[in-house]
C-alpha cells in the first residue's frame, strides 16, 4: 500500500508537483497520466525513494520511504524504467539475477535456491523462459520490455512501479503487457504505471491519477475520470468522447478524430 | 574449471619467472630450495631473496592493477577507464619526480609516491564530488587535467635534471621497473593491497547491479553513493601500491578486464578474481621477459607490455567476426 501525504517534488530547482495526496491499496492498478514533463517519472522515482520529496510524506506499507535502507526499501518496491544501452554483453537470466540483489549481504556470492525459483518465477509471469539464455542484446523491444518486468518481479516486492512500459511497442505487445501488470494486481501486488495512452490506462486501470498544473488533478476510475474536462486541461487539447458498442468510454484528442471515427461512433448503438 | 585453469596458468607463469635470473639455476635445485626455505646456501639465498619476492612483487602489481581496472571501468561503464584515471600515476609520479630531483634519500621515494598518489586520488574525488556521490564524467575530467598537470611537473623535474645524475632515475620510475624491489617493499603494501582486494570483494555484487545502469542499481537496493567512495578507495589503494612497488605499469589495468570478460563474462564474482590471476600471469611473464631479452639488462616492462601487449589486443578486439561468447560486444 501507497500512502502520499502533501508531497511536493521539485527538480534541478525548479517545483514540479505540489500538494500530492493519494492512496494506493494492495491489489490496485493506478495509472499515472499527464502531459510530457507533468512529473510522471519523478513521481514514480519518489515513490521508489530515488528522489527526494522537498515536502510532505510517502509511506510505504505505512512506513515512510525516506527513512528506509535501501535494501529494505528494494524489498518493498521496484521500479522498472525503460530501455537503456548495456555494456556488458548479458544474458536474460544474468539482468533478471540481479534483481535479488536485496536478498543478499555482500559476502553472500552464491546464488540460493529461492533466487533461482524466484527468477524462474519472473520468466514465467512475462513469459519469456524460452528468452533465458539469449543474449539482452538480441531481444526486440518488447522482449527487452519483458525482461526489465521480471527483473522488477524477481524483486519480490508488493509494490511495483512501472515508467512507461508500453513505449516504443506496438499494439499487440503493449497490451500483452498491460494485460500482465493487471495479471500482478490479481497476485495481491500494488501497480502503478506512467503511460502515455489514455485509452489503455482506461481499458486496464482500476484508477487513474492525472497529473497537471503542478499538481495532482484528481485520481479516479476511469469512467469518472474520461467524462470531465479534466484531460483537456491536463493535455491542453480539446478531447473527443467515443462510446464503444460494448459500452466502454475511449477519448481522443479532437484534431485526430476521423471521419472513420465518426462514422463508426454514428453506426454505433445508443447505450 | 575455468577457474582452475587460470590457477594453473599463474602457477606456470610463477614457476617460469623463478627460473628466469642472472644465475641459471636448474629447476630442482629452486625446488629444493622452495621446500627448505631456512637452508643456508646461495641457491637459497637467489630463490628467497630475489627471485621469490620479484615473482610475488610482479603478481601483486598485475592483480593490483587489473583488480583496479575492472573496478573502475564497472563503476564509470566506460570501457577506456584504467587505474590511473584517477590521477593516482600521475600524482605519484610528479611527486617521485620532484622527490629525486630535491635529492630525497631513495628509500622515501616510495612512501612519497604512496601518499602522493593517494593525495592526488582525493583531489579528483574531491573534485568530481556530487551530492553525496561522485559523477562519472566529472571524475574523468578532473583525472584527465590534473594528470596532464602533473605530468607537465615530470616533465619540467626531467628537464631540469638532466644537469645532473638524477634524469635517469626519474625515467626509470616512469618506464615502471622491478629491479630491487623485495621483501620489504611488499610488506610495505601489504595492508594497503589487502584493504583494496576486502573493499574488492564487498564492490563485486553493486559492480554486477551497475551493469544494468545505475538509476536500476539504486532500485534494487544499492547504495551508488557508497559503493563509489568504496570502490575509488579500493581503487587508489591499489594503484598506490602498485606505483610503490614498480612505478608506473600501464596496459595492464586497461587491457586485462577486457580479456577476462571475454574469457569469463561480466560477473563481478568471477571477473574479479579472474582479473587478478590474469593480471598476475601477464605481471609476472612480462617481467620475467624484461629481465630475459635484453640480459644482463633489463628492459622497462611497461614498454615491453605496449609493444606486445597492445598489437596482441587490438588483433582481437578489431578483427573482423568477433565471436565473444559471453564477453564483452568487440
Amino acid at each position: 500500500m501507497i500512502e502520499l501525504r502533501g508531497v511536493g517534488l521539485g527538480i534541478g530547482g525548479h517545483d514540479l508537483l505540489a500538494g500530492i495526496d493519494a492512496r494506493v491499496e494492495t491489489g490496485e492498478f493506478v495509472a499515472v497520466l499527464g502531459a510530457n514533463g507533468a512529473g510522471k517519472t519523478t513521481l514514480l522515482r519518489a515513490i521508489a525513494g530515488l528522489h527526494p520529496a522537498d515536502g510532505g510524506a510517502i509511506l510505504l506499507d505505512g512506513r515512510p520511504s525516506s527513512r528506509l535502507a535501501p535494501l529494505d526499501r528494494a524489498r518493498l518496491v521496484a521500479l522498472v524504467t525503460g530501455d537503456e544501452v548495456l555494456l556488458d554483453a548479458l544474458r536474460v537470466r544474468d539482468v533478471v539475477s540481479i534483481g535479488r540483489f536485496p536478498y543478499h549481504r555482500w559476502w553472500e556470492w552464491r546464488e540460493r535456491s529461492s533466487d533461482e525459483a524466484a527468477v524462474a518465477r519472473a520468466l514465467s509471469a512475462v513469459r519469456i523462459e524460452a528468452l533465458t539464455e539469449r543474449l539482452f542484446s538480441t531481444l526486440s523491444a518488447g522482449e527487452r520490455q519483458r525482461v526489465w518486468i521480471a527483473l522488477g518481479l524477481a524483486q519480490e516486492t508488493p509494490i511495483v512501479l512501472l515508467d512507461e512500459p508500453t513505449s516504443h511497442l506496438d499494439v499487440r505487445v503493449a497490451h500483452e503487457i498491460l494485460a500482465l501488470l493487471r495479471g500482478l494486481t490479481r497476485a495481491g501486488k500494488s501497480v502503478v504505471c506512467a503511460l502515455h495512452d489514455v485509452n489503455e490506462a482506461a481499458a486496464y486501470a482500476d484508477r487513474i491519477a492525472l497529473l497537471g498544473d503542478g499538481t495532482l488533478l484528481a485520481i479516479a476510475p476511469p469512467e469518472e475520470l474520461l467524462v470531465g474536462s479534466l484531460l483537456e486541461r491536463a493535455y491542453g487539447i480539446a478531447m473527443e468522447h467515443v462510446r464503444l458498442p460494448d459500452g466502454r468510454l475511449r477519448v481522443f484528442a479532437r484534431e485526430a478524430v476521423s471521419a472513420s471515427s465518426d462514422a463508426h461512433r454514428n453506426r454505433a448503438p445508443s447505450a | 574449471m575455468k577457474a582452475l585453469t587460470l590457477i594453473a596458468i599463474l602457477v606456470a607463469a610463477a614457476a617460469a619467472g623463478m627460473l628466469v635470473g642472472g644465475t641459471p639455476l636448474p629447476a630442482a635445485q629452486i625446488a629444493w630450495a622452495l621446500a627448505h626455505p631456512h637452508a643456508s646456501g646461495v641457491v637459497g639465498a637467489i630463490v628467497w631473496q630475489l627471485r621469490l619476492p620479484r615473482v610475488c612483487v610482479a603478481a601483486t602489481v598485475g592483480a593490483s592493477l587489473a583488480l583496479c581496472g575492472a573496478m573502475l571501468q564497472g563503476l564509470l561503464r566506460n570501457p577506456l577507464v584504467d587505474p590511473y584515471l584517477t590521477g593516482v600515476s600521475a600524482g605519484a609520479a610528479a611527486a617521485i619526480a620532484v622527490a629525486i630531483l630535491a635529492g630525497a634519500s631513495p628509500a622515501a621515494t616510495p612512501a612519497v609516491g604512496f601518499l602522493a598518489g593517494l593525495g592526488a586520488a582525493l583531489l579528483v574525488a574531491a573534485l568530481a564530488r556530487r551530492g553525496g556521490g561522485i559523477d562519472g564524467t566529472r571524475l574523468i575530467l578532473a583525472g584527465v587535467s590534473l594528470s596532464t598537470l602533473f605530468a607537465a611537473i615530470v616533465t619540467l623535474a626531467v628537464v631540469r635534471a638532466q644537469s645532473g645524475d638524477y634524469a635517469s632515475t626519474i625515467v626509470a620510475w616512469l618506464a615502471g621497473s622491478m629491479a630491487g624491489r623485495g621483501w620489504r617493499e611488499l610488506e610495505t603494501v601489504a595492508p594497503y593491497v589487502t584493504a583494496g582486494a576486502v573493499l574488492a570483494l564487498w564492490a563485486a555484487a553493486p559492480l554486477n547491479a551497475l551493469r544494468v545502469g545505475e538509476l536500476r542499481a539504486r532500485s534494487v537496493g544499492v547504495g551508488v553513493e557508497r559503493a563509489q567512495w568504496i570502490i575509488l578507495a579500493a581503487s587508489s589503494l591499489l594503484a598506490a601500491s602498485s606505483v610503490v612497488l614498480a612505478g608506473l605499469v600501464g596496459f595492464i589495468g586497461l587491457i586485462v578486464p577486457h580479456l577476462a570478460r571475454r574469457l569469463v563474462g561480466s560477473d563481478s564474482r568471477v571477473l574479479l578474481p579472474a582479473c587478478a590471476a590474469i593480471g598476475a600471469t601477464l605481471c609476472i611473464v612480462a617481467d620475467a621477459v624484461c629481465r630475459r631479452i635484453v640480459a644482463p639488462a633489463e628492459l622497462p616492462i611497461g614498454v615491453l607490455l605496449a609493444f606486445i601487449g597492445v598489437p596482441t589486443f587490438l588483433y582481437l578486439y578489431l578483427r573482423p567476426a568477433v565471436r565473444s561468447g559471453s564477453g564483452v560486444r568487440g
